[in-house]
This record gives structure tokens, sequence and C-alpha cells, in this order.
């Protein structure tokens, strides 16, 4: 009774230390892209309004932004002066974050101990210089996703390589109501020219062997020059002139991409385990009829996988570090872990949470077996300046201004001025 | 030696005591005035200036470049072509807003039925938000989804669903479309006043010298708009060159390069590449580029046309 009394008085005193008196009103800001998703938002939008219940006085007000949006908006916010308490970072942005000094302590706000509790693979991309930028929240291998009726219906199993990839796309563009008119496609290509698509584009380049930046010592490389490469830009190429692909791929960005898995429109995509998650928020009745499987590659190069992770960081200069590190410890609770995968088919990062049976379903074995193959991204201030070097690039091959070998060459040499411009 | 003196300077003109005061007075009643301008557009200006003259994150790294960004700026193919690009796409719209707008116009200050109708639909456009009005064409040239090929197909015009936005010529038509149908409202209701301002014993006398519908269109509203349509045309191009919205949420500057309008490049530049000093640089340019035109149309056109 003597020590709960105790534990009392001393919470007490470090929630006055922390700028605040225990009962005193206070908002929390908190910047969010999966808020304003569905059903992502629902979910994140229950943990928040739980920790309020539990907290009375605390008022958790999100900054909802589209995922594609949400690193120009953190830059908007630090300039301005109007960081959030707690905002989302990633192994794509957090080199860029650093740089601005927007990150708090993390160990020193989490505690040392707590990074022991995440797996080692998320923790091990959300380090720069030693430091921690973000408790990894989520992640999301991205790899092949694939409906699973539709494979077993047409005799075909999931590809393993590029060629294979090319003839079941072919094989699964089909007419399904006889009406003469292709109505589902068999691959449902995100060719928008932003992190979406270039992020998807990435994997397919890696998947051929080839890398758009590397670590070369305390120098970067590109693989974009390679002939690897070249046949990456002309895998996008030859899938389009196929016509495996929904009519529009350079406007198909993710969401147009979920909604065409959703609508019965296309038979496979790459993408993570929340993308289950928002197909069965469009269209229930694709439950059971969604799987994951390893991303096809050449002969000899192993698959290499975004984890697509997002954490959370606690901002340099916020005045309630205390409260926010309890706020993203609670949402990181094994429970709320195991919640948040249930709903949305994102996978945890907690240890305990991972080891929880209901993770391990059947539908995200893909998804769980993929994980093991995640890579680190190159943690370059520069790094997002890739995705529209991709971009240009692979929209060009598509709409036949360029060839694969052009590209691959004009990819190349813009990076490697990118390189040269961060030295 | 010359024993002249060299002149002596006129004496200074004493100002007297109720001028200083008059000036005083009136400098404090625009005092106000200057200080809202100072804050809202010099300061802004002024300091988008002094970005572009570093490489800098705004926060804590600010290294001095000079004019490198101007010079890089302008001699970068890209650059240039968003230019083309921007110039071409705001010369198509404010050339559609004229066009779409004087014949409405027209139309409306004739004695048709339900005039006061066709004035509050047609004025329709103008009151939609940009963005409603990108995604409403956006679906409109979806491939699959759009109502375009659906009518097409009907029809019997096409066989295949057609990725408008894919094709960088029809994106590029696609963008001005939407531009031109959110725009020309402007024009019209400014138009439709101007119209309605010119006497009209001028259509009667031309009417006795003989002159049709054109002809009067042609030799008395023109004429009597002019003055009226100078205005629009320097306002609705300085506008549409900066234009971001319509064309950002439709293609996002794509395919490839095809829309890729300046204020989407300064944008990327600015909160991609987080590369704020070169952005301001662009936007600069952009600025001097529209004072140009600005003055260059002012001296064109004469003063009692403008």
């Amino acid at each position: 009774m003597k020590l709960s009394i105790l534990s009392t008085v001393l919470l007490g005193l470090g929630l006055t230390v922390a700028g605040h008196a225990a009962d005193e009103p206070v908002t929390l800001t908190v910047l969010s892209s999966t808020i304003v998703e569905g059903p992502e938002g629902k979910a994140e939008q229950g943990y928040a309004d739980a920790f309020m219940e539990q907290h009375p006085n605390v008022t958790i007000e999100f900054i909802g932004v589209p995922a594609n949006e949400l690193y120009a908006k953190t830059n908007a916010l630090a300039i301005s002066g109007e960081m959030p308490d707690v905002f989302l970072n990633s192994p794509e942005f957090m080199a860029q974050a650093d740089d601005l000094g927007i990150v708090a302590d993390m160990q020193e706000v989490l505690g040392a101990d707590y990074f022991d509790g995440f797996a080692k693979g998320p923790l091990a991309q959300s380090v720069v210089d030693g430091e921690y930028q973000f408790a990894p929240w989520f992640t999301i291998p991205n790899t092949l996703l694939y409906r699973r009726d539709v494979f077993e219906q047409a005799g075909v199993e999931p590809p393993t390589d590029w060629s294979e990839f090319r003839k079941v796309a072919r094989e699964l563009t089909v007419d399904t109501d006889g009406d003469g008119q292709t109505d589902r496609w068999g691959f449902a290509l995100v060719g928008t020219n932003n992190g979406s698509g270039a992020g998807r584009f990435f994997l397919v380049l890696r998947a051929h062997g080839a890398e758009e930046l590397a670590a070369d010592g305390d120098a970067w490389t590109t693989g974009f020059g390679t002939p690897e490469a070249q046949a990456a830009f002309q895998l996008y190429a030859d899938v389009v002139a196929d016509g495996s692909v929904p009519p529009g791929p350079l406007q198909t960005g993710y969401g147009e991409a979920v909604s065409l898995i959703a609508s019965d429109k296309a038979a496979m995509m790459i993408t993570g385990p929340h993308t289950i998650g928002a197909v069965l928020d469009q269209n229930p009745d694709m439950a059971g009829k969604l799987a994951g499987a390893l991303l096809p590659t050449v002969e000899g190069v192993e698959p290499d996988i975004n984890l697509g992770m997002f954490g959370w960081a606690i901002a340099a200069d916020s005045d309630q570090k205390e409260l926010a590190a309890e706020y993203v410890r609670f949402v990181l609770e094994r429970d709320n872990q195991v919640a948040w995968n249930l709903a949305t088919g994102r996978l945890p990062t907690r240890l305990d949470a991972l080891q929880d049976p209901q993770i391990a379903r059947p539908e995200l074995a893909g998804f769980i077996e993929a994980a093991e193959y995640g890579y680190q991204v190159p943690t370059a201030r520069f790094y997002p300046d890739l995705f529209s070097v991709a971009g240009d690039n692979y929209q060009a091959v598509i709409i036949g201004r360029k060839s694969a070998a052009e590209a691959a060459e004009d990819a190349a040499a813009q990076t490697g001025r990118l390189i040269d411009n961060n030295r | 030696m010359s024993d002249a003196s060299p002149p002596l300077p006129p004496p200074a003109r004493k100002r007297s005591p109720a001028a200083a005061a008059r000036s005083r007075t009136g400098f404090a009643f625009v005092s106000p005035a200057m200080l809202v301008m100072a804050l809202l557009v010099v300061y802004p200006l002024a300091y988008g200036i002094y970005i572009s003259l570093f490489r800098t994150n705004l926060l804590n790294r600010w290294d001095f470049v000079g004019l490198t960004f101007f010079v890089q700026s302008l001699s970068d193919p890209g650059f240039l072509r968003s230019l083309f690009i921007t110039a071409l796409y705001a010369i198509l719209v404010v050339g559609g807003h004229l066009i779409v707008g004087v014949a409405l116009a027209v139309v409306l200050a004739t004695q048709i039925r339900m005039r006061l109708l066709f004035r509050a639909i047609l004025i329709l456009p103008w009151l939609f938000p940009e963005v409603v009005v990108a995604l409403i064409f956006r679906w409109i040239f979806d491939p699959i989804f759009g109502l375009l090929n659906h009518l097409l197909r009907s029809v019997g015009l096409i066989s295949t669903q057609v990725a408008w936005l894919d094709d960088p010529t029809w994106a590029f038509v696609a963008v001005v479309g939407a531009a031109i149908w959110k725009g020309y409202p402007l024009v019209m209701l400014l138009a439709l006043a101007g119209l309605q301002s010119i006497p009209r014993d001028r259509y009667e006398a031309a009417a006795l010298d003989g002159a049709g519908r054109f002809g009067q269109f042609r030799y008395v509203s023109l004429p009597g708009l002019a003055p009226i349509l100078g205005v629009a045309v320097i306002l609705e191009f300085v506008w549409w060159f900066k234009h971001f919205t319509i064309v950002w949420l439709m293609t996002k500057g794509g395919p490839v390069d095809a829309t890729n309008v300046v204020s989407i490049d300064i944008y990327r530049t600015a909160f991609q590449s987080f590369d704020f000093g070169r952005a301001s640089a662009m936007a600069v340019i952009v600025l001097f580029i529209c004072i140009a035109f600005a003055i260059a149309y002012r001296r064109m056109v004469p003063d009692e046309q403008a």
C-alpha cells in the first residue's frame, strides 16, 4: 500500500516536472497518415479514445495527411515551428528528419531497455548514426498480393520468376462476363510518379538484381545504369504491352489499385498485408480470397523486400515528451498491436505481439515469410528524390517515349547528379 | 588662374511648418496601409528572394550560394521545358476563357428566355472549389469507370477503354479543358457587365450603317469590351501561369513531364527534394516573368484600351 502511494506521488511529481499537473487539461498533437485511411483510421482513433479514457485530462488531436504527402507535411510543420508532439517517421524519411533536428532522443525519452522489446529487423532500420529515430509501429512487407480463388480457378500457382509472372498475368486477364470486353486484368500496376509507384518499382528493380542506391564505403552508388535495371524497366513496358494491366497504369496509385482488387478487376498487386484490410473495408466478400507470396525474382537473385515500416517519433521541441512517450508505449502495447494487426493486416513490431498466434493466420503467411528478406533502406538524405527519378523514367518507358536502355541510362545519370550534389 | 568664383548652389527650399505638418499627416494616414503592404507583400517577396541565395532546409542549414540556383535553373532543360509548358497552358486557358466567356456573355446579353436561370447555371463552375473540379474531371477521364469512355463506347466511337490521362497530348488537353471549364465564368461576368454598359444607340447606329450581328459584335461590342478584356487578360494570365491545384490533382504533372507546369516543378523541388533555395530561385524567376508580361502587355496595348 505504501509502495502504491509512493508510486502515485512519484508519478504525479513526474508529470508535474514534465510541464503540467496531472489533472491540467493537455492536448497532445499527433501527425499521422494512417488516421485518414480505412480501416486504419478507425482503429487508430480507437487507441486514442482508449488513451484519453485512461487520461481524462488529455486530448489527442490528430493531424491527418495522406501517406504520399506525409514527408512534405512534416517538413512544412518543422519549418513553421509547428511540429506536433508525436509524428510518423520511416526509414525513407528518417535521414531527412535527423538532418532537420526534429527528432527527440528516443532512447532517453522511451528508455534504452524499451528498444530491447522490438524485433531486430525493424529496429535495425530505425537507426541513423547509431541513434534511434523512431519506435517501430508496424511493418507491411511489400511483396506479391494475389487472388487465391482466381489462381485456383485458373489452375496456376504464384509466379516465382518474371517470365512466369508475365505468363500468369496474361492468363488471368479475362472477360468474366462474356461481353467481349476484358474486365479483369492480371496485374494492377501502380505506375504513378510518387512514393507509392516508385517504392514498388524499387522492389522490381531489386528483384532483377539492381539497387537504386547502395552504400559504397562513405559514398553512394546506383545500379540504375545496369542491364538488370534495364530489364526491370522493360518488364513494366512488357506487362502493359501484354494488355495484362488495367487501362491507365500511370494514373493508378495505391488507392486505385486497391479499388481494382476490391472490385474484382485485378488479380495481382505488389503491396503489403495492409491491403487485405483495405480491400475488405471496400468489399467484405473478398474475405479469405487474398493471400501473399514471395515476389518473383530473376534466377540467382533473392528477393529484397521493403518492410514498408512506419514508427512513432517524438518531436525534439515537444514540451510534453513524457506524455508523448506514454502514448507511444500505449499504442505499442501487446494487445493494441494484435488488435491493430487484426483490423488492418499490418504486422506488429513488438516481440510479445509477434508471438501471438493470431498474427500467423494463413492469409498473412506469405507476408510474414517475405519479412525475412527485408532490406535496409538507404539512409541518404536525398533518398526521396529517387522517387521522381524512377517515376519519370518508368512512365516514359510505359508510354514509349524512352527505351528501357535510355530510361536506365537517364535514371543513372540523374541519380549520379543527386549523389554529387549531396556529397 | 581664373579669379572667377564658382556659382553658388541654389538656396535649399525651406518648407513651411504648415507644409511639413501636412506631409507628416499624409504619412500618418498612409502608414497603416504601407505597414500592411510591407508585412503581407514586401516581406514575403523579399524573404523569398533572400532564401533563393542559400542552400537551406530553412531550419539549421544556411549555406550561401549567391546566384548559383538562378544560373542552374535557367540552364536546366527540365526547368525551361516546364516554363514552356506553363506558358502554353496559360495561353490556351486564357484564350479559352476569352472565347467561351465572351461568347456566353453575348448570348446572355440578349433577351433570351430564362436568362436568369442560364446565368445562374453558367456561373456554377466558378463556385466549385478547384479540388472538386479536378476530381470531377479525373473521374470523367477515368479509363474504366469514366463518363467519357462510357459515352464514346455507347455511340461506337471507341471500342476499347482509352486511358486519356496516360497519353501526353490528351492529358495536356484534359487539364486545359478542366481549367477552361473552371475559369470561364469570371470572364463571362466581366464581359456581360461590359456589354451591358455599351450604349444601345451605338448598335442602332451600326445597324443603320448596314452592320449585321457579326458586324455589330466586331465593330461595337469588341471595342467596347477591350478595356475590360485587357485587364482580364493580365489577371488571368498571371493567375493561370502560377496555377497548381487542378493539374496536380489530375495528372501530378505527368505522364512523365507532359503537364509539368512550373508550379509543380517548384512544389516538387521544395517539398519532395526539400531544396528550398533552388525552389525559391525558380519562384523568383516566375515572378519576374509575370511582371515582364504585365509590363509588356501594358506597353503593347494603348492606355485607353487597357
